[in-house]
């Protein structure tokens, strides 16, 4: 889809210049390569994005392409109850190969009763080694949590979790 | 936050030419969240997150973070590189108020 990794170089250059870099996104469609829609883009970066609900975070990042089941392949680890929900560790390992043929190049971290769900997406490349990626969150209420791993090839993985959350972290 | 901005890196103490790399990394930053008005509706302003945080090996981007206000406040991140010989490891956040942190981390073997 994009062997020479420009897409990187074309994202990153998206995300900087907000309104100014419409044309680029058109382009970086056009190869394959899944931006947020014009909406989200526009607004300068710190500007509340807009609240969506899980269903259309997935439709709009990953359109109608089917998620296939990860157990086995990807391990999601969250804790079961996430008693301060402004601080919740989880991590992402993936067992899939990490050739320049066909690795993970995306994972996506979503909570999905979270105001906005996309939490993170990690861009990985071969040099990464092994599909492994951590991080602490935030979580509004109990709910699931998934990590969608997408391969460089276009397959998804998904895996779920479900952490209750004692007290909430987004604040309002 | 007096140190706002401020990045640690932590790697194995021996790296063996081969081995794959967990780093462990965080930065001090604030990543506020969206305010709301007595009605519960957004505060539209110019909210300070780290949105962006680019991984570098060598001068070679290895490795790019897209984040969102919903990850915690002083943002931890671990990551999996493999480097191929001994060298510098970058790690660049970038927030929505122009701020841009840099943390290096010299690799040898």
């Amino acid at each position: 889809m994009d062997p020479n990794g420009s897409s990187f170089i074309f994202s990153r250059r998206a995300f900087l210049r907000g309104a100014g870099a419409l044309g680029v996104i058109s382009v970086a469609g056009s190869i394959g390569l899944r931006l947020p829609p014009a909406a989200w883009a526009q607004k300068a970066p710190g500007a509340p994005v807009p609240e969506e609900k899980v269903e259309e975070t997935l439709k709009r990042l990953f359109g109608n392409r089917p998620l296939k089941d990860g157990a086995g392949k990807v391990k999601l680890e969250t804790p079961l109850i996430a008693e301060n929900g402004a601080v919740v560790p989880l991590s992402v390992e993936a067992k899939l190969p990490m050739t320049p043929a066909n690795y993970a190049k995306h994972i996506y971290l979503i909570a999905d009763k979270n105001r906005r769900p996309m939490t993170a997406r990690f861009t990985l490349t071969p040099d990464s080694g092994e599909a492994f990626v951590g991080a602490n969150i935030r979580l509004g209420a109990t709910t699931d949590v998934r990590a969608v791993v997408e391969m460089s090839d276009g397959t998804l993985y998904q895996v779920k979790n479900h952490v209750k959350v004692t007290v909430g972290g987004c604040g309002g | 936050m007096a140190d706002i901005g401020k990045v640690r890196i932590r790697v194995p103490s021996t790296i063996k030419k081969g081995d794959v790399v967990r780093v462990k990394s965080i930065v001090t930053h604030p990543m506020e969240i969206v305010e709301r008005d007595k009605q519960g509706k957004p505060i539209e302003k110019k909210y300070n997150y780290i949105y962006m945080i680019i991984v570098s090996y060598n001068g070679k981007e290895i490795a790019q973070f897209e984040t969102t206000q919903s990850i915690s406040q002083n943002p931890y991140l671990s990551f999996a590189f493999k480097p191929d010989k001994p060298g510098q490891l970058k790690i660049t956040y970038l927030d929505t108020k122009g701020g841009k942190y840099e943390g290096t981390q010299e690799i040898a073997f």
